[in-house]
């Protein structure tokens, strides 16, 4: 858990989000619909980003987890997703947010030393994972901006970070 | 009342008006912000609700021996165990709307119970709650109770409702028509239309949405036997509000015996405004255990209790001349007020929406009638943009449909309507007065920022894909900043609906402002601090700003309406305008120079003409919390308090262009661009309302194409998750082209417009104009929303709606 090792028994029928919240204190991760549809309770199983609330523990026995306590320490310093989305004002009310980083981390992850993802993937990335206050715009200039930064930083990264798009040459006018 | 001239904001640091980072948002990203759900008081039990499972039925008998039996249950309760708990009151009865629930206190009317005992009105009508030590113990055990009901008779449709021989929801509610309710001129709308050159009529369905704020509701209640004090934490909008409607209006305690917490709060969009059953209960049955009591929402239950937006279906008839100058707008609506009257529900039906019909269009004769219902759905409430949006929507449909029906460009027409700049104040003979507006500057930079002269080509390009291309207009004007006391009064609405700000100067130069307002994520501490920096020329970075604590922070109705901004912010400035009022006064004396030549600038006071002679901010600050060699009629320390209660209302406007593109095989609708210009006067901060701006876009465009909260004929929601009611996601929408014009209201010192929610107003009739437009070489003139691929499939196929 958090590149710490956990040893508890889990009930049969219950599910990863319950241990992580009310079993280990872990209230970062939230719960937002009965139905595996919002995406507020993502978090990595061995590096996979999925739904906690559509995980038995019990299946999650001897992987790793990551959640939202294990991207920084306590009032640390912010993760470069984190940063950029903090820069692109990507969070509003932040009930999304903790399944949004965790989804998200996945995406800039995996494409860090190869190509950015295009809008559109960034978009369809995103699908799991609903905000009813931004409507993603900033959530997807932030993925942008974290890209373009990590591939600056990635040593295979030749090429000069991408210009972030912005979403309107307008958007910081309004 | 304080007087105020929309005076150009402060420029003492510079700071406000700066795209500032949220300070928020760290700790949000972080996962470290507490939510009602992640609230743990020592020995918490746990409470679940149970909810009718039919729309009506009297109930004959409740059974829950079984119930009290299982592991961990605490307590089984039901109706017979408040009896002595008022109902929760309606606060907006609209003027001229007769009350028939028995009275509360104040004259309100009692619109619902706590639970429900004899009559159940909706599904989720709640009936019984159970208090376990777990969770999970407390939602089995509901299971267990056993309710026997006598069905009655359904009806879900506000027309239907008051149809000869429809059911009957209220005994106290003939006819279950709530209100009759009018605004505008009849006689002279009526005349008007009779003698039109043109005249076009819609009927439309605004259909019953969802708000779905990601964050279901949750609330925790801790009594406190010592002391007699009860403590709530609750996902609202309004902690003051609260606070008052439930100690004095539903408990029947003293006003200080509560206090109510409002933690980080997931997103509202206005439905955590209102009183709901479960902030009694949790408060009530921890009084009952000894206990802190604490309830979170499931999804599906937010979708079957908490309130639901919009519904309503209208006839529209507007009047014209054939060159294009519009004469007369008339509304008739009925409008689905659910099953109870919610908290302000009724106000939002009525004179939110009725009021605003004429959008920003100069017209001679308007009318509008609502009749409001009770059904058995679940009670209606606000809703982003709620009643500008209904409004905006049949005004925007009508103009269309006139500029088609005489042959005009539908933004030549709007165009030549606008309320001419001149006209200001205007009164738009419907009851609001609109403060200022340039609507022409606003509509000109909306139709160049979007391409408008270029659709023509890109339509036919379009084509030659396989996609018909249309283009939708809409402008609006929302009402915002409620409000003032005396004109909210007026319209029917309980309370006082002004805005305060404390603001406290540490004897280190620190400065905490506490205002009555509370977030439900638009960063109020980053702007409020930003307003106060400004104003003392002082470091936003040493400003803290306190809220959502009614025991902390004075006194505000909260945020609704987009009123923060415009509200709470000019309290603060103007509080800050008393702490450097004072600080001019005790400068004269520190500097030893007369009033008249102390000079505040920069964060600090000087003597004209003799910079030399100063003393920063940090120095005042220290001198006045020492108190030293102050005057008499100087008092020490530096704590200033201001209630503002602005003269009138605030009016935003803006032009919203949609450009969609539908695919002719398969009838879906994609947004291939959107262009907005809105003015919400002069901005706070101008990167947290271009999220504001952009997240309203998104949810208006959901209504349009895909939210509809659906009831079947036994009243069952269908729609009653996030697999059967669709939000927008990611991939439904593009990057947004937008911009602004800055016209200030002269009600507020900051020249502040309502700015959050209203850029939801205009989305749904922009997009719906630009599907009719691309399919009216079909002749199709109207299509309900949501336009699902097969309702515009069909209609490509020329089926009749
Ligand atoms: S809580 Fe897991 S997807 Fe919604
Ligand atoms: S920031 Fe509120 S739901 Fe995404």
């Amino acid at each position: 858990m958090n590149g710490r090792p956990e040893q508890f028994s889990a009930r049969p029928n219950e599910l990863l989000v319950e241990r992580l919240r009310d079993g280990l204190g872990l209230t970062g991760t939230k719960v937002g619909c009965d139905t595996g549809q919002c995406g507020t309770c993502v978090v990595r199983l061995d590096g996979r980003s999925v739904k906690s609330c559509l995980v038995l523990t019990a299946s999650a026995a001897g992987s790793e987890v990551a959640t939202i306590e294990g991207e920084t320490t306590r009032g640390g310093e912010l993760s470069g997703l984190q940063e950029a989305l903090r820069q692109e004002h990507g969070t509003q009310c932040g009930f999304c947010t903790p399944g949004m980083v965790m989804a998200l981390g996945e995406l800039v992850d995996s494409t860090a030393g190869g190509e950015a993802p295009t809008e559109p993937e960034i978009r369809e990335w995103l699908t799991g994972n609903l905000c009813r206050c931004t409507g993603y715009h900033s959530v997807v200039r932030g993925v942008q901006r974290a890209c373009a930064a990590a591939r600056a930083e990635a040593p295979s990264g030749a090429s000069e970070p991408a210009a972030v798009a912005a979403s309107t040459a307008a958007g910081q006018e309004v | 009342m304080t007087a105020v001239t929309g005076e150009a904001p402060a420029t003492g640091s510079g700071v406000l008006g700066q795209p500032l980072d949220s300070r928020e948002d760290p700790q949000l990203l972080r996962g470290e912000a507490t939510y009602v759900a992640d609230i743990d008081l020592p020995g918490t039990a746990h409470m679940a609700i149970l909810g009718s499972p039919v729309a009506h039925a009297k109930i004959l008998s409740i059974e829950t021996k079984a119930a009290e039996q299982l592991p961990g249950v605490l307590k089984v309760a039901t109706a017979a165990d408040f009896t002595d708990v008022m109902p929760l009151p309606c606060i907006w009865i609209p003027g001229g709307v007769e009350s028939h629930f028995p009275p509360h206190p104040y004259g309100l009317p009692g619109a619902r119970p706590v639970l429900t005992g004899d009559t159940v009105r909706h599904v989720g009508d709640p009936i019984a709650v159970v208090v376990a030590e777990t969770p999970r113990q407390a939602t089995a055990a509901l299971a267990a109770i056993a309710v026997e009901y006598e069905p009655l008779p359904v009806v879900t449709r506000a027309d239907e409702a008051l149809a000869d021989g429809a059911p009957q929801l209220h005994e106290a509610v003939p006819g279950n028509l709530n209100a009759y309710w009018t605004c505008g001129d009849k006689d002279r709308t009526d005349a008007a239309i009779a003698e039109a050159e043109v005249t076009v009529e819609l009927d439309l369905v605004n259909q019953r949405t969802i708000n779905s704020p990601i964050e279901p509701r949750g609330a925790v209640g801790d009594y406190d036997a010592a002391t007699g004090e009860y403590t709530l934490y609750a996902s609202t909008q309004g902690p003051h509000n609260h606070r008052f409607l439930l100690s004095a209006l539903v408990l029947g305690i003293p006003f200080n015996k509560l206090r109510v917490i409002a933690p980080t709060v997931g997103g509202s969009f206005g439905t955590k405004g209102y009183l709901y059953p479960d902030m009694a209960l949790v408060l009530l049955l921890s009084k009952a255990l000894g206990r802190p009591v604490k309830w979170v929402d499931t999804r599906t239950g937010l979708m079957n209790s908490t309130v639901q937006g919009r519904d309503h279906r209208q006839h529209v008839t507007l009047a014209g001349t054939r060159d294009g100058r519009i004469t007369a707008v008339r509304c008739t609506s009925y409008a689905n007020l659910g099953a109870y009257p919610s908290t302000i529900g009724p106000g939002v039906a009525t004179a939110l929406m009725g009021r605003s019909i004429s959008g920003m269009y100069d017209i001679d004769a308007a009318f509008c009638e609502v009749y409001a219902a009770f059904t058995n759905t679940v009670s209606l409430g606000a809703q982003r943009g709620s009643g500008r949006a209904e409004a905006a929507f049949l005004m925007e449909r009508l103009v269309d449909r006139y500029a088609g029906e005489i042959g005009m460009d539908p933004a030549a027409v709007r165009r030549k309507n606008l309320v001419p700049k001149e006209k200001f104040p205007y009164d738009n003979g419907l009851g609001w007065t609109y403060d200022s507006g340039n609507y022409q500057l606003n509509f000109d930079k909306a139709i160049e920022l979007s391409g408008y002269a270029d659709m023509p080509a890109r339509k036919a390009e379009a084509r030659t894909r396989g996609k018909r291309l249309g283009v939708g207009l809409a402008t609006y004007v929302a009402i915002c900043g409620v409000g003032p006391s005396t004109r909210m009064s007026q319209e029917g609405m309980l309370g006082g609906t002004w805005e305060s700000a404390n603001i406290r100067v540490h004897p280190t130069g620190e400065v905490t402002v506490i205002v009555g307002s509370a977030s439900t994520g638009q960063s109020h501490g980053t702007v409020f601090a930003q307003v106060a920096a400004d104003e003392l020329g002082i470091d936003p970075d040493t400003v803290q700003v306190l809220e959502g604590d009614t025991q902390k922070a004075p006194y505000g109705q909260g945020t609704y309406g987009s009123r923060s901004y415009s509200m709470a912010a000019p309290a603060v400035a103007l509080t800050a305008r008393k702490i450097k009022s004072k600080l001019i006064r005790a400068g004269a004396v520190f500097l030893g120079v007369p009033e008249d030549k102390v000079v505040y600038e920069g964060g600090r006071v000087f003597e004209e003409g003799n910079e030399q002679n100063t003393k920063t901010f940090a120095e005042l600050a220290m001198s006045m919390w020492y108190g030293w060699g102050l005057p008499a009629e100087i008092e020490p320390a530096l704590d200033e308090t201001t209630h503002f209660d602005p003269p009138d209302f605030n009016y935003p406007f803006g032009t919203h262009v949609a450009v969609v593109e539908i695919d002719e095989l398969t009838g879906e609708t994609e947004v291939v661009s959107y262009t907005a210009v809105d003015d919400a006067g002069h901005i706070g901060n101008p990167k947290i309302v271009l999220g504001q701006i952009e997240g309203s876009i998104t949810h208006g465009l959901g209504q349009a194409l895909m939210e509809a909260a659906v009831y079947d004929e036994q009243g069952l929601l269908i729609s009653s998750d996030l697999t059967t009611y669709a939000l927008p996601r990611a991939a439904d929408v593009p990057f947004f082209t937008l911009d602004k014009t800055v016209t200030p209201s002269p009600h507020n010192p900051l020249g502040a417009k309502g700015a959050g929610e209203i850029a939801t107003v205009p989305p749904a009739a922009a997009v719906v104009n630009a599907v009719v437009d691309a399919l009216s070489d079909l002749g199709v003139q109207h299509i309900d929303m949501p336009l699902t691929p097969e309702k515009v499939w069909r209609r490509l196929r020329g089926e009749a709606q």
